[in-house]
């Protein structure tokens, strides 16, 4: 037991059991990381795999996981902005029960919903889904839907929650791009039996999403722009590749300075934006965000675009939302600014 | 007494030696790095540009009255490349020199003071109380239009504020070393739960308040630098001017008591000028780790414990390493704005945990 100061072979096995024990207790945690990260995505890929029941249907939500919903229930929750306007467009607004909130401030809607949505959608707080800054599932119980309609702003860990514990079937509605928006459009449809609303509202879309394509033909050069949605002191937030924000711009016929960087939603600094030199500039407003806030960040004067006026605001949520607004609203919106005589 | 303990750290004409070459290598290196962090920037410049723009803008145009001569560069992007440099980059450089030495000399004169070697502004939570003056503007959009000028006073006011309240709380018959210290710690644990709580229910301003809390130079201006380099001026001067001080309160109070210090007085003082230059460093750039709590112990390990030198030392080598950490942040990952703070944390833990691996057997504080 008592450590022998003069064998020296003793501390030295100490010191090799030791790193054993360290050695087994990093593979230990490694292995259970592994282990919850394999049986949450298998958990969440195949949520339901069993018969339907009568008046259920099956279906595959954006996550690839094949989900049984009843078929248009009459209590919903609906845990994003963007889905609430595949909704209320679809004529379902009486369905929905609850929405996504992230705190108890403001009656918790204003994080997510902008008071246009609110007032439009006849939004209160007692619809409050608490999902933020942690989910609280009893707020999401209480209001006893049939059905949660979600994006990935609920987390795996929140969604297991809601349909294993809570038992109630959740659809992921995540659209990779903006035609995935017509998919998501059609599957609200299809579990609701508004298949022909559907019809007409992907119609719409697609109309617009044809006429900027065909705009995009017809220009000869495409305009540098800057789209920026946040600014702090050190310079400006914008989309990256591969965001909704950066196709919306393409689809609007112009070019992002934020096309080629390494990150989805970059900072730019004043000097990348003076060297890329776009010839426009748009800001997105709402959230607390107007020009006031854009026209005290960094530099801002010396942009050649503001010098010569070339700046306009836009609702942020056109921006950031995959939904049908964003498509009906933003791309002629930005097609206007962009190319402000006719092409 | 002091003489003697003085007199215990001289190492002879080789010591001696060896620290002036220290200062002239620190010296030769910072000026080298300064001209060297010209090149480094978000935007890549071609370095004959940059030195004909340097020349033009400091001769008046005198020397390359055309700055872009001899380089293929079209006439618009010539104007802004002269704008990048001397408007951004220049800045820059010289806020990062100014709010390091601003780190530096706080963070020497607390150790000195608190006679702990892990005493710093970030410890004492002198800079969580600039972060919530900073959350204000970026959380609640109160004045954002105008966030060049209220995001530096909001931040300076709840750094002072937050200095004030430690002496306050911790004033009278408790003022001791120990409660003074812990006083900060528990503020500096409150003011942070006080932010968590603030962006857990205000994610709006959330990227803006991490970016603040982790540092950065974006507010760098001719006009920021000269109102920082002023206020650190005079500020580090009088914290410098504690040198003889400090070296007696590291031989106990009593011992400094008996050679005509007021220990707490003096302590008043200097945790006063310590917040008020710490404040300043926070208010231009939100927080930046490790600066204040590693140069001092560079300067202690290369040019030994009197404080007359480690206050000024710690001053210039934290200049340095701002600076250095600037350019490892554009080196490393070109064309992107990260947070200053998080590159002198990758390069101060290291070095650090060097530093105290090296010395372990030995105090790092100079107390007897």
């Amino acid at each position: 037991m008592s450590l022998n100061p003069s064998s020296p072979d003793r501390p030295a096995r100490r010191t090799v059991t030791l790193s054993w024990l360290v050695v087994a207790l990093l593979v230990t945690a490694g292995a259970a990381i592994a282990g919850t990260a394999v049986y949450y995505t298998v958990r969440t890929a195949t949520a339901s795999n069993g018969p339907v029941p009568p008046g259920h249907l099956s279906v595959t939500d954006d996550l690839g996981r094949k989900v049984v919903v009843p078929y248009d229930p009459a209590r919903v929750v609906v845990l994003s902005p963007s889905i609430m306007d595949i909704m209320y467009r679809l004529g379902l607004r009486s369905h929905v029960v609850g929405v996504d909130c992230y705190a108890a401030v403001d009656g918790g809607l204003s994080d997510d919903y902008s008071p246009d949505q609110v007032a439009n959608w006849s939004l209160s707080s007692s619809m409050c889904v608490q999902i933020g800054p942690a989910f609280a599932p009893d707020t999401l119980a209480n209001l006893t839907p049939e059905l949660v309609l979600a994006s990935t702003i609920v987390s795996v860990a929140d969604v297991e929650t809601i349909s294993t514990t809570l038992g109630i079937p959740v659809v992921m509605l995540q659209p990779p791009t903006l035609s995935g928006i017509l998919v998501d459009v059609s599957l609200v449809g299809e579990i609701f039996g508004v298949g022909s609303v559907a019809t007409t509202l992907n119609g719409e879309l697609s109309a617009e999403l044809y006429n900027a394509t065909q705009i995009d033909n017809s220009l000869l050069s495409l305009p540098t722009v800057l789209v920026t949605y946040s600014v702090d002191s050190n310079g400006y937030w914008t989309f990256g590749p591969g965001t909704f924000g950066e196709s919306l711009i393409e689809f609007a016929g112009a070019t992002s300075i934020g096309a080629n960087s390494t990150t989805p939603y970059p900072e730019l600094s004043p000097a990348q934006v003076l060297v890329a030199n776009p010839s426009i500039i748009v800001y997105g407003t709402g959230f607390g965000l107007n020009e006031s806030t854009y026209t005290g960040g960094p530099f801002w004067s010396s942009f050649n675009a503001v010098k010569d006026g070339n700046v306009s605001g836009i609702d942020s949520n056109w921006l950031t939302e995959p939904d049908p607004t964003m498509i009906l609203s933003g791309i002629p919106a930005l097609l206007a600014i962009f190319h402000p005589s006719p092409v | 007494m002091t003489t003697r303990w003085l007199e215990v750290r001289r190492t002879g004409p080789r010591g001696t030696r060896r620290r002036w070459l220290a200062a002239v290598a620190l010296l030769v290196g910072s000026v080298g790095l300064v001209a060297g962090s010209t090149l480094l920037g978000t935007v890549a410049i071609p370095p004959q540009l940059v030195f004909q723009i340097l020349l033009h803008q400091v001769s008046n145009g005198g020397l390359y009255p055309a700055p872009c001569a001899g380089v293929t560069v079209s006439q618009p992007l010539c104007g802004a490349y002269v704008v990048i440099i001397w408007q951004l980059y220049v800045p820059e450089i010289l806020l990062a020199l100014i709010v390091g030495a601003a780190l530096g000399i706080s963070g020497g004169a607390l150790q000195g003071i608190f006679r702990n070697p892990l005493a710093d502004p970030f410890l004492l939570g002198i800079s969580s109380g600039g972060t919530i003056g900073a959350a204000v503007i970026y959380v609640y959009r109160f004045q954002e239009a105008n966030a060049d000028l209220f995001l530096p006073l909001f931040a300076f006011i709840g750094s002072v504020g937050t200095g004030l309240l430690i002496l306050g709380i911790a004033r009278g018959r408790f003022s001791s070393v120990e409660t003074l210290l812990l006083t900060g710690v528990a503020l500096a644990n409150l003011l942070s739960a006080i932010l968590s709580l603030i962006l857990l229910y205000n994610p709006a301003g959330s990227d803006q308040v991490t970016f603040w809390l982790l540092g950065g130079l974006g507010l760098a201006t001719w006009q920021v630098d000269g109102i920082a380099c002023g206020a650190v001026l005079i500020l580090a001067t009088a914290l410098a001017l504690h040198g003889r001080e400090l070296n007696l309160i590291q031989l106990g109070h009593d011992v400094a008591q008996s050679a005509g210090v007021d220990a707490r007085r003096v302590r008043v003082r200097v945790i006063l000028l310590a917040s008020l230059t710490t404040a300043v460093a926070v208010a231009f750039t939100g927080i930046i780790g490790f600066v204040g709590l590693v140069s001092p112990h560079i300067v202690r390990r290369v040019w030994g414990t009197d404080y007359r030198v480690v206050l000024p030392g710690a001053a210039a080598v934290g200049a340095v390493f701002l600076l250095a950490a600037r350019d490892v942040n554009y080196l490393l990952f070109p064309g992107s704005l990260l947070p200053l703070g998080i590159f002198t944390a990758f390069a101060g833990v290291p070095f650090f945990l060097y530093l105290l691996y090296r010395q372990r057997t030995a105090s790092t504080m100079g107390a007897p």
